[in-house]
């Protein structure tokens, strides 16, 4: 899925688009931080922790590939652990046009492989804090930008860009985003919920040069109102060792890594 | 933890169905604005714009809200009330099954109820009713609330009826506009020193703590009375005497009986320091205190009050007329002999009494219901009911299952099964449970869409990796937080939700009884239950309050027994004077027995004090009984002597707190009524105890008399 692709998995540092940044308008520094180039498929571990208000905690492993096939792309994920849903496994497909995703599960005790549709990309992503817009589906023009400020976070340069909802039935009013001056990589960014009131805080923790890609391998996301976080940390990553498209069907799905 | 708070509950019906747009509307925007409020956590809203409705596809699974934007369309408010039809965990629940009514569920802390919250909750409510809508609010913290303000807010408009009632009972017994005003006196001002302190200590003002000034009112004045009536026999008998004269003698006489109902009345509600409740243990430390003063004012500022204002009228005693007896008054003397001489009416008497009284107390049940206070016909017993009959319950009764630390336990199948089987046991066996709710309620609904929407897929299915995959599956594609009101993070604890149509004992306890009977299978596996919820509370409150109140009660008759052996210095005294009260106390059970008034708090707190109250007549009537005693050899003549004397005190005493408490049958708050009723009964018991049996058990007993050989 796009998501994983572009804030989990992969951002890019594209070199060549230092250029002339100061005129950039806010939805330029979006436009370019959403399409940065990214692999044509990638290959990783995920572990994903959940940690509750009373610091109980839920850690899922996932094993999970992503293929870009121009105009749809497609993610099928596996669960390592914990061992009650081991070999469970969920295929997404994201499409460039407006139509919405087409997901499936698989149920190794149900041993069958069912639809599920989910009318909103605001809808959390497996219990995380994080919703599937977050990691990434959300389209440009669903907000207007507005390049708030440039300053510094973490000792890297930043532009901040507040991006506001047109739709006012959206989750977020609004999001803040501090977005690397110098390979637009995003760093951290604050989600105002329906009545402008701080909700989550994203925090970009690591980010590595994989194969020539930037990638996020470690990142959180708090939820402040509920005091809830979630963790995702990206091991053994490998981008473009050709994964085949075939790789992404119920077939598959059944049969396991 | 599994979080259990208590909900409001804000219904909206519209008679026309609420499947339309402007119904739809008001139910979003009345959520969010719940979601607003500062007392109310976001997530603790739940309403059918909240909810997620989990349905079966031809090929899958599909989880969604049931709508964010408000359908406008005849086509989507169709789709949309199908989906709602045939979702059990939402129809019955959120949506009426008559589809005219919808509820919002608001749960809120414990801690977080003020009256403010409560008017901007019903203001807010109010606000978005229109010509088709109408918006009910309730639930157990609105009862609550309503019971906190109303009970206090009539208190308020009644008190003063009853202390003008008194006041004019208190002239006409007393004949004394000055002799009234300062026993009325000494009342106000042990009050106002009683709330001076609690405001002093900085004690927050409960809803028990305006029985404080009824209390007061009904201890005060009995000393002003007493000691009125001494004077008015004195100077009607020395009808020279200066008012100096007047007033060492009616010292000298009874400041000792004073100070004795004073210390019997404060030890009684001492004696509440037993409660674990404690807006009752502060409610019998400042009463007591406030007797205490009530002593000091009476013995200090009535003095004071006579020297000034002078003596009141004397009616001087005819001498020469035949009195048929030893007092200076006719009836008096008759009244005694004729108790005496027909001593066994007052024994055979007390006994059927005390038979009776006993077989009515068998009869006597616990009621902690809040809203069985209100009238049958105010609003928020009609909303109630209202509501009861639309859906689950009001009242709710938790069941926390507890692994002990054990995770993952509420994944096992066996386990669901149990608490599946558990809750339909209950739902089928009770009418009085609406609805029950729990993991168990999500796992059938997902097996059943995950098999073709099959209705004999309904179950628990047997593998536990089923059960995990589902929850797996359930936190993927809808709200995770829902399921943090059944079962916390690690599956190691579960809360089951029984909701039932009523708040009294019988309905709490009849479930309990149900669920009880699982308590073995579910220690097979590990498991202890614990209780919560609002209707749960309820219920262990009053058994705390009652616990204590028993306690108290047995506490204050022993230590009053031993009080009044230490002040007659005779153990027989202690004995005897404790009879009227027995009988009070006894009387007061068996009635509430026979006319099936539930005990609650307010009538057993009642109960308890009115020991210390009852035991004031017999105090003034042995003091009395003693000092006529060492001036006589003729029991007769002591008694004849006592009851003129004494007696008098003690009927005028009764009839002007009998007097101001009979006001209180006519509030419009039903607690305050029983309040008003039982007082006044015990009163009265406590009174005719007093000259009846208590004397002719005096009189048979010889005490003060034994040694005296020269009987007539």
């Amino acid at each position: 899925m796009k998501t994983l692709k572009f804030s989990l998995i992969v951002s890019i540092l594209a070199l060549s688009m230092g250029v002339n940044a100061q005129e950039l308008t806010g939805r330029e520094i979006v436009d370019k931080a959403y399409n940065l180039p990214t692999g044509d498929d990638i290959t990783s571990t995920l572990t994903m922790t959940l940690i509750n208000k009373s610091g109980q905690s839920r850690v899922r492993k996932i094993q999970q590939y992503t293929k870009d096939l121009g105009k749809i792309e497609k993610s099928i994920m596996f669960f390592l652990s914990p061992a009650d849903v081991k070999n469970t496994s969920f295929m997404n497909w994201t499409y460039d046009s407006d139509k919405s995703d087409d997901q499936w599960i698989y149920l190794p005790a149900l041993k069958k492989v069912k639809r599920i549709s989910s009318d909103s990309k605001s809808d959390y992503f497996m219990g995380s804090d994080f919703t599937y817009d977050d990691l990434g589906d959300r389209k440009l023009d669903a907000d207007t930008h507005k390049l708030l400020r440039e300053e510094s976070t973490n000792g890297q340069e930043c532009y901040v860009v507040e991006s506001v909802s047109i739709d006012e039935d959206y989750i977020y009013s609004k999001t803040i985003t501090w977005i690397n001056k110098a390979n637009f990589v995003g760093v951290k960014k604050e989600f105002y919920d329906e009545d402008e009131e701080l909700l989550k805080i994203l925090t970009i923790k690591e980010v590595k040069e994989i194969s020539g890609f930037w990638t996020i391998t470690h990142s959180e996301m708090e939820n402040v109102q509920k005091n809830h976080k979630t963790a995702i940390e990206l091991d053994n990553i490998k981008i473009n060792t050709g994964v085949p498209a075939s790789k992404f069907s119920e077939r598959m799905m059944m049969r396991g890594m | 933890m599994v979080s259990i708070k208590d909900g409001i509950i804000i219904a909206l019906e519209n008679k026309n169905g609420v499947f339309n747009t402007e119904t739809l509307d008001t139910l979003k925007q009345l959520t969010k604005r719940f979601k607003k409020f500062e007392e109310i956590d976001k997530d603790d809203v739940t309403s059918l714009y909240t909810a997620d409705n989990i349905i079966g596809t031809e090929d899958g699974m599909d989880v969604k809200s049931f709508y964010k934007r408000v359908p406008k369309s005849e086509e989507k408010l169709k789709q949309l009330r199908e989906n709602v039809v045939n979702n059990e965990m939402v129809f019955g629940r959120l949506v009426s099954t008559d589809e005219t009514v919808t509820v919002i569920i608001a749960e809120i802390g414990d801690d977080v109820f003020t009256q403010k919250f409560y008017n901007e909750i019903l203001e807010t409510a109010k606000a978005s009713q229109t010509d088709d809508i109408k918006v009910y609010v309730a639930g157990r913290p609105i009862v609550e609330g309503t019971m906190a303000l109303l009970g206090p807010a009539d208190m308020k408009k009644m008190v003063p009826i009853v202390i003008l009632v008194i006041f004019l009972v208190l002239f006409i017994t007393l004949r004394s506009f000055k002799g009234t005003l300062i026993t009325l006196g000494v009342v106000f001002l042990s009050t106002i020193w009683a709330f001076g302190l609690m405001a002093t200590v900085g004690i927050p003002i409960y809803a028990v703590s305006t029985m404080i000034p009824v209390m007061l009112i009904a201890i005060g004045v009995a000393d002003g009375i007493h000691l009125y009536s001494h004077l008015q026999v004195f100077i009607n008998h020395y009808p020279n005497a200066t008012k100096k004269e007047a007033t060492i003698d009616m010292i000298k006489h009874l400041w000792k009986p004073v100070v004795m109902t004073s210390v019997t009345t404060a030890v009684g509600f001492i004696s509440l320091l037993t409660s674990q409740v404690y807006p009752v243990k502060y409610f019998g430390i400042f009463t007591a205190f406030g007797v205490m003063m009530a002593m000091v004012f009476s013995l200090v500022f009535l003095p004071a009050g006579i020297m000034i204002f002078g003596l009141p009228k004397a009616k001087p005693i005819d001498k020469d007329e035949d009195k048929g007896g030893h007092s200076h008054s006719k009836l008096a003397n008759s009244f005694a002999v004729w108790i005496i001489e027909h001593k066994y009416v007052s024994i055979v008497g007390t006994a059927v009494i005390v038979i009776l009284s006993i077989i009515g107390m068998q009869k006597i049940w616990i009621n902690s219901s809040f809203l069985e206070k209100f009238e049958k016909n105010s609003e928020i017993v009609l909303t109630d009911k209202f509501i009861n009959e639309h859906f689950g319950g009001t009242s709710t009764l938790n069941l926390i299952l507890d692994a002990n630390g054990k995770k993952d336990v509420f994944k096992e199948p066996a386990v669901l099964k149990l608490v599946d089987k558990m809750q339909k046991d209950v739902d089928g066996q009770l009418q009085i449970v609406g609805n029950t709710f729990s993991l168990a309620d999500y796992i059938n609904r997902m097996n059943k869409v995950m098999n073709a929407d099959e209705e004999e897929f309904n179950t628990i299915p047997d593998s536990k990796d089923m059960i995990a995959q589902y929850l797996l599956l359930y936190e993927m594609s809808g709200d995770p937080e829902n399921l943090n009101k059944v079962v916390d993070y690690d599956y190691e604890k579960a809360n089951i939700t029984f909701q039932l149509k009523s708040d009294n004992s019988k309905a709490m306890d009849a479930s309990l009884a149900i669920i009880k009977t699982y308590k073995d299978d579910f220690h097979k596996l590990g498991i202890t239950m614990n209780y919560a919820g609002s209707g749960y509370k309820g219920l262990v409150f009053t058994d705390l309050i009652l616990e204590g109140q028993i306690m108290s009660l047995i506490l204050s008759l022993i230590i009053i027994v031993v009080l009044l052996s230490l002040m007659f210095k005779n153990t027989m005294i202690g004995l005897i004077g404790s009879v009227p009260i027995i009988i009070t106390a006894l009387i007061s059970f068996g009635v509430m027995g026979f006319l099936d008034i539930p005990l609650n708090t307010t009538t057993a707190l009642l109960s308890s004090i009115a020991i210390g109250i009852g035991i004031d007549y017999a105090v003034h009537f042995l003091e009395q009984y003693r000092h006529n005693a060492t001036t006589t050899d003729n029991r007769m003549v002591a008694a004849q002597k006592t009851m003129a004397h004494s007696g008098r005190a003690i009927i005028y005493n009764a009839i002007v707190v009998i007097a101001g408490f009979l006001v209180l049958l006519f509030s419009v708050f039903p607690p305050n009524r029983e309040l008003g009723a039982l007082v006044s009964l015990n009163m009265f018991t406590s009174f005719v105890g007093t000259l009846t049996i208590m004397l002719v058990l005096l009189y048979m007993s010889k005490v003060y008399f034994k040694k005296k050989n020269i009987e007539k």
